[in-house]
């Protein structure tokens, strides 16, 4: 009898080690890192108890980001422009770029809204007003777009999936580092980014586009000015790039920066033209700070230095 | 001194005064004429690349036939100088002197000293060409000229067309009318602008710089088409410059005196509405131009048409070609739109000019 009942102690007690052991394993699997506080981009601090299920997001690198951590089933929000990968076009629309529309977002119920910058002054704090939660990402830099990837897989428990998809992306940026970094001044050639041929403005040393050139082993001729100036022909043939890229993507082929860079007479006469040195790059690829950016730093290694 | 001795003295000074007043504003023709070679001189020295003034003579002073100072400057100096400043600088002229001209002659016809160029709303029928030409998904693949220009003209064209159409009574337009139909067209057209503006998405940008007015990308064949219209309207206004005096009487007094009053009226709103459409289908919509140098010049000069078409021609050609290099020239490698340029130096300049010469009554 008291063997019997030894036996059935070792029992329950292996039973009861075995449950608990799984049931904290279960609980390590539903909440990851969750609940945590983050410090998103604009320096706010959002606090998430539990991975959200509906996931709303206002911009297009956003969306990109959510659908490469494997978070797209989550996602019940997208703005109009959204339109990588092919299923976010399948998604509720809530707005344009700056023009979210607030009652819908609200009516969609989500539990975790993707925003940028160009919300803070006014989104941002309605949305807030609604008690809904708000993880702004403001990237500037390569840095920042691997870091607004390590945000969003912690605000949404998807932490693996981001930390692989930022090694993956890190991986390939030190790749055309080592390929560019060594090169001296001489043999970075000049580079005209086109974003639009009327009015012909481009990008300045502050952009996004910028680091990206520069990391192709390229120099952006308008890198000492900032912002998206627009800028007098007569400068850039002062400046004589060796290298022409323009954007495309937008407008018809007829009215392109493509277009206007191969046909203008007065272009003529500068190094690029007289190479051959002009191409296009999707205007969505270089300019959506998410996970694309590195096919864009690719492509502009190959068009700025074919030989590498 | 008998009576008629002092008679044939009276008569005499009327005719003497009348050559100083005609001499001096001959002067002041050939003055403006000079001053508008200056002001050529100057805009194609000046830019936002770092070309010097000395290699910029070089390459203006190869043109003359048989001089060749350019043999040792770059291709890309010489393409600055003749290919993107002169035509720029020259379009500059012709439109500042086609808005002039329309301006003065504007004022004449309507005997309003707040009549500009685009009274007749052809400003707003233009932008709204401009703006349908810049949503279309296609674009005219025609030799100098877009899909742009041709509708922005169109519109003005169009505009003008209506008020005139809509402000007639019978055989006459009576100025008031032909005012207030043209404010509530533009008022009109503009909404539909601006409905189009909002639904714009990335096209924004574009259009509302084109609006604004400015001439960068102004090249050759635009001066090319530009320059006709200009001339042949310019100057069929000018051969108006006796009925467009006699004409600041009142209309009926006009007519008594032997002018075709409906018949000048028509003629003139034709030719100023023409150069007027044709300057800003390239350009966009530049304001102050039209409505301070005619001023201006009134009052320096006085209000002979004789001397005031062609004085606001030279001085709209002058104002708008510096105006013009400020624009390209202040803000370094930046473009400041050129119509915030002729209101920022021409307002104050026109209040100066009005404290200055308070004799003048409107």
């Amino acid at each position: 009898m008291l063997k019997t009942a030894k036996y059935l102690l070792v029992w329950l007690l292996f039973l009861a080690v075995l449950s608990v052991s799984l049931l904290a394993c279960e609980a390590d699997e539903t909440k990851t890192n969750l609940p945590a506080e983050i410090i998103d981009q604009l320096g706010r601090t959002v606090k998430l108890e539990k991975p959200p299920e509906r996931i709303i997001s206002l911009a297009p690198s956003n969306t990109e980001i959510l659908f490469a951590l494997r978070l797209g089933e989550r996602v019940v929000g997208v703005t109009e422009y959204c339109d990588f990968p092919p299923q976010a076009k399948e998604k509720e629309v809530v707005g344009g770029f700056s023009t979210p529309d607030i009652e819908k977002i609200v009516s969609l119920s989500p539990d975790l809204i993707l925003a940028t910058s160009m919300h803070q002054k006014s989104v941002i704090p309605e949305l807030e007003r609604h008690n809904l939660t708000v993880l702004a990402l403001a990237p500037k830099t390569l840095a920042d777009i691997l870091e607004s990837i390590t945000l969003i897989g912690r605000a949404s428990g998807h932490v693996d999936e981001a930390k692989e998809l930022v090694e993956k992306m890190q991986a390939r940026i030190d790749r055309v580092k080592s390929l560019t970094a060594g090169l001296s001044l001489q043999d970075r050639p000049t580079v005209f980014y086109i974003v639009w041929h009327d009015p012909l403005y481009t990008v300045g040393g502050d952009q996004l586009h910028n680091e990206v050139i520069e990391l192709a082993g390229g120099e952006n001729i308008f890198g000492d000015i900032s912002g998206f100036p627009t800028v007098d022909l007569e400068v850039i043939l002062e400046r004589n790039p060796g290298v022409i890229v323009t954007s495309g993507g937008h407008g018809s082929a007829e009215n392109s920066p493509l277009k206007w860079a191969t046909s203008e007479p007065r272009l003529k006469v500068t190094e690029a033209l007289k190479r051959g040195s002009v191409y296009e790059i999707d205007a969505e690829t270089i300019g959506r700070p998410g996970p694309r950016i590195i096919e864009a730093i690719e492509a502009m290694l190959r068009f700025i230095h074919p030989e590498l | 001194m008998t009576i008629e001795d002092s008679g044939h003295s009276h008569l005499a000074k009327i005719v003497w005064e009348r050559v100083i007043y005609r001499r001096r504003r001959l002067y002041a023709v050939a003055g403006l004429f000079l001053l508008l070679w200056l002001a050529i001189g100057l805009a194609s020295s000046l830019g936002s690349a770092q070309v010097s003034p000395v290699m910029v003579w070089q390459v203006l002073l190869s043109l003359l036939p048989g001089l060749n100072l350019s043999s040792n400057i770059p291709d890309t100096v010489v393409t600055i100088v003749l290919d993107i400043r002169l035509p720029r600088i020259l379009l500059a002229g012709l439109v500042g002197a086609s808005l002039a001209t329309a301006g003065a002659t504007y004022q004449g016809l309507f005997r309003n000293p707040l009549a500009d160029p685009y009274l007749l709303g052809i400003a707003q029928g233009a932008g709204l060409g401009a703006t349908i030409a810049f949503l279309l998904p296609f674009s005219l693949a025609a030799t100098a000229l877009g899909l742009i220009p041709v509708l922005a003209f169109a519109g003005a064209i169009l505009s003008a067309g209506i008020v005139y159409a809509v402000a007639r009574v019978g055989k006459t337009v009576p100025m008031t009318t032909l005012i207030l139909a043209g404010v509530a067209l533009g008022a009109f057209l503009a909404s539909i602008t601006s409905y189009l503006l909002v639904s714009s998405g990335e096209q924004l940008h574009s259009i509302v710089l084109w609006l604004m007015g400015g001439l960068s990308l102004s090249h050759w064949g635009e001066v090319k088409i530009l320059l006709p219209y200009i001339l042949v309207g310019s100057l069929i206004i000018h051969l108006y410059s006796r009925p467009l005096n006699i004409m600041q009487l009142d209309e009926e007094q006009a007519q008594q005196l032997g002018v075709n009053v409906e018949r000048v009226k028509l003629i003139l709103l034709f030719a100023a509405t023409l150069i007027t459409a044709a300057a800003v289908c390239f350009v966009g919509i530049i304001g102050f131009v039209g409505i301070i140098v005619p001023h201006a010049i009134r009052l320096i000069w006085g209000a002979d048409h004789h001397f005031l078409l062609p004085l606001s021609f030279l001085g709209g050609a002058s104002f708008l070609i510096l105006a013009d290099m400020l624009a390209r020239t202040v803000m370094g490698t930046a473009e400041v739109p050129v119509g915030i340029i002729t209101a920022f130096c021409g307002a104050p300049f026109f209040i100066y000019l009005l404290r200055k010469r308070k004799r003048v009554i409107f």
